[in-house]
């Protein structure tokens, strides 16, 4: 059964979405997206020469007329794209609950994956966190049921440590495509920067999310408070009150500015969903004006 | 200063349980929260801040010590300090409850208040029955007012059936008393700055004789049939034993059992002759008072009537009923001479110019009669109802009774209708101080005996309820010396000698003998269905009385001031210590 956001219109306005990548593809098979390969789309890509056994209907006639040479045109192959969604599922995600926070990513996270499959095209589901969790390739609509199946069985534990997790999934990944990074990006600096310079480095066109639930950006504290990391359990003594309120939001603010700035000059698409939010408006009214699809 | 409710000031034991909740409040609460990443600041913030309780929190101890203080209604000494203790001291003040009686309760309670009094309080102590009247002196000094209450006790007479609240706070305004106590079994409800109510006792089951009438077998007869009617105030089931006393031995004794709310009615037949009787009800319940009852028979042997007609002759008949004496006079005679007392007094086409104190029978009285309005004159009126069951109308069917001649009656200041016709009534009963009263208009006579039977029944059933109003029975709280004549003295069952000059109350329930050319005597019994009931007593609604406590209430209610200033440091703390912000959040669109 699907979850509450899925309902059939919702998903038959996904399947008219498609993801835009900025990066070329090494898929197999005939797909939409473009290949470094030459091969039989209707790209113009470039002209060589004509050598006996070319098929004459890509000669270009007109250069032969001009020029009285024969030069044969190329074109670009169109390949099926290969995506990695990445969902954080450390115990910073089950902040303020499980329902609150990871439930509304990992649903984010089949919003996405669904509109892969309903393009025939390759999705990957991974886990950032204690046991990092991986599905299979996976193909055609129907194959969400199997994606669901394994987001329900994700239970949000352990610390966030993106470098590795991720460096851990991308040593199995073989192609190139789209990855989408799903955290709350609580981490300091240093540590996404690390994790999103490996996904980087293997030539994938990054989208990274930032998850936060309400009480994160508005914590609903007061008094004198012994607050506990969720992840590592450290305690600090806090006294929290009007002051502390608003010097937390600039603090949060701030990270979150930064992650942006380090976003854009990396390339990567970055958005920022408060999971209080509806998902159906965030992923067709927010993504599409982050040109996430075309 | 005084404090009016000092028990209260207890409640300052409270005041550590503030610095408690701040000490709790303030302990820190672990909350686990996503990440520390933008928190960490914090922590070295807390670690620089002063330990101990914040400012704010003796401002919090100073307003809730006022209001504390409050409670115990502090007053300035006041050397005219007016007060009223009024204690009731009405028959359901008896019932037992604890090894004591309510009265000894509400009197311990007045203990207690008159204790807590300051030194220049002046005290006017009143009871509650059998009307609120004060006792003792004015402005007693307290040690001299619980001096005075220790020596009161409760008495066999109901409380009156007025307003207590209203009656109370009028009491109050009106003599100036800055509080008055009222300790009483009854609840109160509503609020009033004057009266202030301490309610003794709880609901209790309670069983009670509610009445207890002796009738001749027949008429002029020497045997008495008994009926004792007992009730139940109780919750649930009850048994109980009941025995007729005739002269203080049981004469006959029952066991019955009660269901709760109802009432059973017990006959005896053939009593033997006795001055006086007591039907008692031996059961566990609350009140003790309500299980006795007393009665005397109705006078045996001559009825001496004595008769005014102008038409002597057909009243000649009645002679002929046995133990009947008959003197008849003329109205004129009447007028001018001084009759020795009559237990029955017939006025035939004749009336007297005032009721008088014995029973007395109307036949087709004039217009101008003390007791009814007298219609038009008809002939053969019919009859269109009759009350029945009723002593008059026994044995009597009046459907086919249309007399010849008949003055229709209206209805005077009392009396119930007997036989009605379309235009007015035909017999009128009436029961005016403890005297009973029948007007006719219709002539019963001459009596033919078993030559016209209904007319025959009817006058001797006329002539026994008459006569039965001077079996001598009266409830308490009824004045004693209309019942007796000049050189008579009355003796109470405790054997004391009550003034008749005086003209006292029967305070309590009993036989009361009169002393006299011969000896008579008085059931008086104590008959309050609201005293009885012990299990829903009626609340006293008190008001806010307005305008009472003048004299002296500025020093005395320092309370009031004490509240406003809690209440302006309360505003003052809202202005210093706002909501906190997690609420202000929730709380913004």
């Amino acid at each position: 059964m699907l979850p509450a956001p899925f309902t059939s219109e919702f998903l038959n306005r996904l399947e008219v979405l498609r993801l835009r990548t900025r990066k070329e593809t090494l898929g197999n098979r005939p797909g939409a997206y473009s290949s470094p390969r030459r091969g039989t789309s209707l790209e113009f890509a470039d002209y060589r020469k004509y050598s006996p056994g070319d098929d004459l209907r890509y000669v270009d006639w007109g250069i032969f007329a001009r020029t009285d040479r024969l030069y044969a045109k190329l074109f670009h192959e169109e390949v099926e794209l290969f995506a990695y969604v990445f969902v954080d599922s450390s115990a910073s995600m089950a902040f303020p609950s499980t329902r609150e926070k990871f439930i509304p990513a990992g649903n984010l996270a089949l919003a996405l994956s669904y509109v892969v499959l309903a393009n025939h095209d390759h999705v990957r589901l991974q886990a950032l966190g204690e046991h990092n969790a991986a599905s299979p390739f996976l193909r055609g609509r129907s194959r969400i049921a199997d994606l669901i199946r394994f987001v329900r069985a994700l239970d949000p534990a352990g610390a966030t440590d993106l470098a590795a997790s991720l460096g851990d999934h991308l040593r199995r990944i073989r192609r190139p495509g789209k990855a989408i990074l799903i955290s709350d990006f609580l981490v300091p600096p240093v540590s996404y920067q690390r994790g999103l310079n490996l996904l980087r480095a293997f030539n994938l066109d990054i989208a990274a999310i930032q998850v936060l639930s309400a009480p994160e950006i508005a914590p609903p504290l007061t008094g004198d408070l012994t607050v506990i990391d969720s992840e590592s359990g450290e305690e600090i003594k806090v006294h929290w009150n009007e002051a502390t309120r608003r010097s937390y939001r600039e603090r949060l603010d701030r990270h979150n500015r930064e992650l942006k700035s380090y976003c854009h000059q990396s390339g990567i698409h970055y958005s920022m969903y408060r999971t209080d939010e509806d998902l159906t408006d965030y992923v067709l009214k927010t993504l599409p004006a982050m040109r996430l699809f075309r | 200063m005084e404090f009016l409710n000092p028990a209260a000031l207890y409640s300052l034991l409270l005041l550590p349980l503030l610095l408690i909740a701040y000490l709790i409040r303030r302990r820190p609460r672990a909350v686990v929260f996503s990440s520390l990443l933008l928190m960490r600041e914090f922590a070295a913030r807390v670690s620089g801040r002063r330990s101990g309780v914040p400012p704010i929190f003796f401002l919090h101890l100073i307003i809730l010590s006022l209001l504390l203080l409050s409670l115990g209604e502090p007053s300035l000494t006041s050397q005219t300090m007016n007060v009223a203790l009024v204690l009731d001291n009405s028959a359901s003040m008896q019932a037992a409850e604890d090894g004591r009686t309510r009265f000894q309760a509400a009197v311990e309670e007045a203990g207690k208040f008159l204790r807590a009094l300051p030194a220049g309080a002046r005290v006017d102590v009143y009871l509650f029955a059998p009307r609120l009247a004060r006792i003792g002196e004015a402005a007693l000094a307290a040690a001299a007012a619980l001096n005075l209450i220790y020596r009161q006790k409760p008495i066999d007479v109901g409380e009156a059936a007025v307003d207590h609240g209203a009656e109370l706070s009028r009491l109050a305004r009106d003599r100036g008393y800055e509080q008055l106590y009222f300790v009483t079994d009854h609840p109160a409800t509503g609020q009033s700055r004057t009266v202030r109510v301490v309610t003794v006792g709880h609901r209790q089951n309670n069983l009670a004789v509610g009445s207890f009438q002796l009738n001749r077998a027949a008429f002029n007869s020497s045997q008495l049939d008994a009926r004792v009617e007992v009730r139940s105030f109780s919750a649930r089931e009850g048994t109980f034993r009941l025995n007729l006393k005739a002269a203080g031995k049981v004469v006959s004794t029952r066991a019955y059992t009660i269901a709760p709310g109802k009432s059973i009615a017990a006959d005896f037949e053939a009593l033997p002759s006795y001055p006086f009787y007591e039907a008692e009800i031996a059961a566990d319940d609350g009140l003790a008072l309500d299980n006795r009852r007393f009665a005397v028979p109705p006078p045996s042997g001559e009825l001496k009537i004595l008769a005014v007609s102008p038409r002597p002759e057909a009243l000649v008949s009645l002679r002929a009923i046995p133990g009947v004496e008959l003197q008849i006079v003329s109205p004129e005679a009447y007028g001018k001479g001084n009759f020795p007392p009559h237990a029955l007094e017939i006025f035939h086409y004749a009336t007297p110019a005032a009721l008088p104190d014995s029973p007395a029978l109307f036949i087709l009285p004039p217009a101008e009669n003390p007791l009814v309005r007298v219609a038009a004159s008809s002939t053969r009126p019919i009859v269109t109802g009759w009350r029945d069951p009723h002593p008059l109308t026994r044995y009597v069917n009046f459907a086919l009774f249309r007399p010849v001649y008949a003055r229709p009656l209206k209805l005077g200041r009392s009396g119930v209708p007997v036989i009605e016709t379309s235009n007015g009534a035909l017999a009128v009963a009436s029961e005016q101080a403890n005297a009973r009263y029948l007007a006719l208009g219709f002539d019963p006579l001459p009596f033919l005996g078993r030559q016209n039977l209904p007319m025959s029944i009817f006058t001797l059933n006329s002539l026994d309820w008459l006569s039965a109003a001077a079996s001598r029975a009266m409830t308490t709280g009824a004045a004693l010396g209309e019942r007796l004549r000049a050189a008579e003295t009355l003796l109470t069952s405790a054997g004391e000698t009550i003034d008749p000059r005086s003209n006292p109350a029967a305070l309590y329930q009993g036989i009361y003998r009169i002393e006299g050319a011969a000896a008579q005597y008085i059931a008086v019994n104590f008959d309050n269905v609201a005293e009885s009931d012990l299990l829903t007593p009626a609340p006293i609604q008190l008001r806010d009385d307005v305008g009472a406590a003048a004299k002296g209430s500025v020093a005395a209610l320092l309370w009031r001031y004490v509240l406003a200033f809690a209440l302006v440091l309360l505003l003052l703390e809202w202005f210093l210590h706002p909501l906190p912000t997690w609420r202000r959040n929730q709380e913004a669109p």
